[in-house]
C-alpha cells in the first residue's frame, strides 16, 4: 500500500489524544513545499513521494491534527492551529498554510473528495474567526462552554432561524449519510466518511505487517 | 466542467513512469481567446513562454472567415487589411455570442456586425451566418470557435513537437455556468481536453501572486499578505478581482463581471459619428457591409489614437456617396461612452465591497486588456483606489494567457526546482446559484463569492395542501427575479407525502466539488419521522441544452405556481 501523505504513524500514541477547549494543538510545521524548495515534504499533485521518506514526522503532525478533530470535534482555533487570543494576521496566516495543505488541487491522487471536506473546514473556520461579528459570537459559545462542532456551523452564518436551521443540518446529514451508506456499496466505499477511511486504511495497515 | 479535472491525477498512476521517463511531459498549455484576440502560453521549464504562429505573431485576431472550400481562422490566415475581415464572410466576436439566446441584449448588440445576427426573440438560438458567394452560410459560435482552436492548437503542436490535449483556458467573470459548457463543447469539436477554467482576472492574479513570490525570494523578505485590485478589459467583456496573496497563495476574496467592452465603445462612437447607422447598415446588402467596414476601421482606428491623443481627425468616404469629417476629442468620447465608464466604475466598488477591503488596503493595481490604455479607464481605477500610480511588472496583453500557462503547469503537477510553480488559486464562485422559489423568486444558496469547493443547503416547503410534486429550478445569475437569471436546469421531486401545505420540510442543497462540477440535491423529510420521506435526488448541473430561455418560459407557462416551493419562514 503506498503511504500518501496523511497515513498514521504506527505506534503513536497522539493520534488519539483528545485536546481540552483551552490547551492549543500543536501547529503543524510549515509545509516547505511552499518555503524552500530543496526538500520536497509534500506531494504536489502528480508526484507520489516513495513510501519511505525522511518526512514521516511531519506528516504525523499533520496527521493527528484531523485524527484528534476528528475524534474529539475541534474549536475552530484549534483547527486553525491558532491561540484563542490570536490576531487576524495569525488567522490569515494559518489559513493560507492550512489551505497549501489541503486545498483539493494539492490533493494526492485519489483523495481529493477527502481533502474538499478538509479544506471545506478550513474555509469555514476561517470565515467565522476573520470577521470580528461572527467571531464574538463564536467566542461567547466556546466561553459557555458550547463546544461546538461543524454541523453548527449555521449559527454563525445567519442571525435568524438558528434553532430552526440547525435541526435541519442535523436531518440533513443524516440523511446525507444514509445515502452516502447506500451509494458506498456501488462505489466500493470512495463515499466513507474520512474517520471510517482512516479506520479502515488501519486496519489494512494492520493487516499487512 | 465536463470531465473532472483530477482524472489527470489519477491518470498519472498508470502512465507515471511514461511520464518521468519522458523529457517533456505533458504541460497543459493556456489559452487566452479573447473576444478580439488570442495567445496561447505554455511553461517551458523555467518560465512561462508565449507561442507563435508562422508569420512571429504572439497574438492573433480572433476570427474564421469562410469560404467556399474549408474555413480558416486568424492564426492561420492573416488579411492584408482589416477591412477584410469586415466582408461578412468572417465570423468574430464569438465569445460575446457563445451560449446566448436571441432575447439576450448582447446578441441585440450584435446586430450591426458585417456577419449575419437575427433574433426571434423568443428565447432560443440566435440565426448566426457568414456571407459566402453571396449565400449566407449559417454557423454557430461553438462550431466557429472551435475551428478557431483547431487552428490554435495545430500552431502550438508545431511550436511544441508535441500532441495537445490538455488546455487552461481562460473565461470572463460574468459566464454562466451553461455558457461554461458551450465552451467546453467547442473544446472538445478541436479535439482538446479542458484541465481548468480559469476567471480571467484570477489568471493574473495567478501570476502576480507568482512575482510577489519570487520577490520574496530574491530578497529573503516576510512573506507578507498583499492585497491586488485587477482590473481587466478586453473587447467583449470587463472583470475584476480581488486577491490577497501570501506565500504563492492566491486567494481570490471576491469577482465582479460585466458583458461590457471595447465593442461597445466602438459600437457607441460609430452610432455618435454615424447616427442612423444601425438602420443604414440592418440589410445586410453588399454595399452596406462595405460601408459599415470602412467606418469601423475609421472608428476604431481613432479610439486606439485617442488613448495618445487628447482629438483626433477621422476622416472616411463611406462609398456610398456620404463622407465623414470629424474631429473627436478626448471629452467627447468620455461622454459618448459614459455609461460603459459607469459600469466599469460600478464592478470596481462592488468587487471591493464584496471582498470587504478598503481601498486604502490595496497594495497593488492591475489594470489589464485591450481597453486598460484607455486614459479614463486607468484614471477611475486609480481615482476608486486613491492611488497614482498602477501596478508595472505585468504586461497587459499577455497576463491572463500567463496565469493560465502557470495554472496549466501547476495542474499538469510540474515541479519546479526554484519553487517558482508552488502556487495554489483559491476560487470563488463568481455568480450566485439557487433556485426558484417564493413565486418568481431567485433564493440565492450558494452566494456570489463563495470560495470553492463548497456546500451549502437551504430549506424549502410546499405551497399547497398536498402538494406531491415539486420542481426544482435552477438558475444562476445576480438578479432577484428568475427570469433575470440563466437558466441551469430542472428537476422534479415527486412522492412528496401528502400533507398541509408549509409542513414538508423540503431541503434542497447545493455541492460544487473539487473539479467545479455543480450538484444540487434534494430531499424531503415530513416533521415527526427522522427517516427521508423519499430518496434524496442528486442531480448534476447544467442540465439544458440549447433554447434554454425559451425552455424557462414554456415552464412557467406550463407549470405556473403549481409546482412551487417557498423557503421557509424563519422563526425567532
Amino acid at each position: 500500500m503506498r503511504c500518501y501523505g496523511l497515513t498514521p504513524i504506527h505506534g503513536s500514541e497522539c493520534r488519539f489524544f483528545y485536546p481540552n477547549a483551552t490547551r492549543s494543538i500543536p501547529i503543524p510545521r510549515p509545509n516547505s513545499r511552499f518555503l524552500s524548495s530543496s526538500v520536497n515534504f509534500f506531494p504536489s499533485k502528480l508526484v507520489i513521494p516513495s513510501p519511505r521518506t525522511p518526512a514521516c514526522s511531519l506528516r504525523a503532525t499533520i496527521n493527528d491534527v484531523f485524527v484528534t478533530e476528528e475524534a474529539a470535534g475541534l474549536s475552530f482555533y484549534e483547527l486553525l492551529g491558532i491561540p484563542e487570543s490570536g490576531s487576524l494576521v495569525e488567522i490569515k496566516q494559518a489559513y493560507k498554510k492550512l489551505a497549501r495543505m489541503y486545498h483539493p488541487d494539492v490533493s494526492p491522487p485519489g483523495r481529493v473528495e477527502e481533502y474538499t471536506k478538509r479544506f471545506i473546514r478550513v474555509q469555514e473556520a476561517y470565515e467565522i474567526l476573520s470577521d470580528p461579528r461572527r467571531r464574538a459570537l463564536y467566542d461567547r459559545d466556546l466561553a459557555r462552554g458550547l463546544h461546538l462542532a461543524f454541523s453548527a456551523r449555521t449559527q454563525y452564518q445567519s442571525d435568524e432561524g438558528m434553532e430552526d436551521r440547525n435541526e435541519w443540518t442535523n436531518r440533513w446529514q443524516s440523511q446525507l449519510s444514509e445515502l452516502k451508506r447506500r451509494s458506498q456499496n456501488r462505489d466500493g466505499g470512495g463515499d466513507l466518511s474520512w474517520g471510517a477511511r482512516m479506520r479502515t486504511r488501519r486496519d489494512e495497515l494492520a493487516n499487512e505487517l | 466542467m465536463a470531465e473532472p479535472e483530477y482524472t489527470v491525477a489519477s491518470d498519472s498512476e498508470t502512465t507515471g513512469e511514461e511520464k518521468s521517463s519522458s523529457a517533456f511531459p505533458e504541460i497543459a498549455i493556456g489559452i487566452d481567446i479573447g473576444t478580439s484576440q488570442c495567445s496561447v502560453a505554455v511553461w517551458n521549464g523555467s518560465q512561462v513562454e508565449l507561442l507563435k504562429n508562422t508569420r512571429n505573431q504572439k497574438v492573433m485576431r480572433s476570427y474564421v472567415t469562410f469560404k467556399d472550400d474549408a474555413p480558416s481562422g486568424g492564426v492561420s490566415n492573416q488579411h492584408t487589411h482589416e477591412l477584410e475581415m469586415l466582408s461578412g464572410a468572417s465570423i468574430f466576436n464569438m465569445k460575446r455570442l457563445i451560449g446566448r439566446v436571441d432575447t439576450d441584449p448582447v446578441v441585440h448588440a450584435s446586430k450591426s456586425l458585417p456577419f449575419l445576427v437575427q433574433t426571434l426573440d423568443i428565447g432560443v438560438r440566435p440565426f448566426i451566418a457568414a456571407l459566402v458567394n453571396n449565400v449566407w452560410r449559417s454557423t454557430t459560435p461553438e462550431e466557429v470557435l472551435a475551428i478557431f482552436l483547431v487552428e490554435l492548437r495545430a500552431m502550438a503542436e508545431i511550436a511544441l513537437k508535441r500532441p495537445i490535449r490538455n488546455v487552461v483556458l481562460t473565461i470572463p467573470v460574468s459566464f454562466s455556468r451553461f455558457q461554461v459548457t458551450r465552451i467546453e463543447r467547442a473544446c472538445a469539436m478541436a479535439g482538446l481536453h479542458v484541465l481548468r477554467l480559469m476567471p480571467e482576472p484570477t489568471a493574473v492574479a495567478l501570476l502576480y501572486a507568482q512575482q510577489q513570490q519570487q520577490t520574496i525570494h530574491e530578497n529573503m523578505g516576510s512573506g507578507c499578505e498583499k492585497i491586488a485590485l485587477i482590473f481587466n478589459m478586453g473587447a467583449g467583456y470587463s472583470d475584476v478581482a480581488v486577491s490577497a496573496t501570501a506565500g504563492g497563495v492566491s486567494q481570490i476574496k471576491a469577482l465582479a463581471g460585466s458583458a461590457i467592452g471595447g465593442e461597445d465603445m466602438l459600437q457607441n462612437m460609430m452610432r455618435h459619428l454615424l447616427p442612423d447607422s444601425e438602420i443604414i447598415f440592418s440589410n445586410h446588402g453588399i454595399n452596406e457591409i462595405k460601408s459599415m467596414g470602412l467606418l469601423r476601421v475609421a472608428t476604431q482606428d481613432a479610439i486606439h489614437r485617442l488613448s495618445f491623443e487628447t482629438s483626433v481627425q477621422i476622416d472616411v468616404d463611406l462609398g456610398n456617396g456620404s463622407k465623414i469629417c470629424k474631429v473627436v476629442n478626448q471629452e467627447e468620447f468620455q461622454e459618448v461612452n459614459r455609461e460603459v465608464f459607469e459600469k466599469c466604475e460600478s464592478l470596481i466598488i462592488q468587487c471591493l465591497r464584496d471582498a470587504k477591503i478598503e481601498p486604502d488596503d490595496v497594495t497593488d493595481i492591475i489594470a489589464v486588456g485591450g481597453c486598460s490604455f484607455i486614459p479614463k479607464i486607468k484614471n477611475l481605477i486609480m481615482t476608486i483606489c486613491k492611488r497614482q500610480e498602477l501596478y508595472k511588472g505585468i504586461n497587459p496583453m499577455e497576463a491572463a494567457v500567463c496565469g493560465a500557462a502557470l495554472e496549466g503547469a501547476v495542474a499538469s503537477g510540474i515541479n519546479d526546482p526554484f519553487g517558482s510553480l508552488d502556487l495554489l488559486t483559491i476560487q470563488v464562485t463568481p455568480l450566485a446559484i439557487g433556485i426558484q422559489a417564493d413565486g418568481n423568486n431567485f433564493v440565492p444558496i450558494i452566494p456570489r463569492n463563495t470560495t470553492m469547493p463548497a456546500r451549502k443547503e437551504l430549506a424549502f416547503t410546499t405551497v399547497h395542501d398536498n402538494q406531491t410534486e415539486a420542481l426544482i429550478v435552477v438558475y444562476e445569475g445576480e438578479g432577484k427575479k428568475v427570469d433575470e437569471n440563466h437558466l441551469l436546469g430542472y428537476f422534479k421531486l415527486v412522492g412528496i407525502p401528502p400533507a398541509p401545505k408549509g409542513v414538508p420540510d423540503i431541503n434542497v442543497c447545493m455541492d460544487i466539488d473539487a473539479s467545479d462540477v455543480l450538484r444540487v440535491l434534494a430531499g424531503v423529510v415530513v416533521p415527526g419521522s427522522q427517516q427521508a420521506a423519499i430518496p434524496v435526488m442528486e442531480v448534476r448541473m447544467p442540465t439544458i441544452d440549447d433554447g434554454h430561455g425559451w425552455c424557462a418560459e414554456a415552464l412557467h407557462r406550463t407549470f405556473g405556481s403549481k409546482l412551487n416551493l417557498v423557503t421557509v419562514q424563519k422563526k425567532i
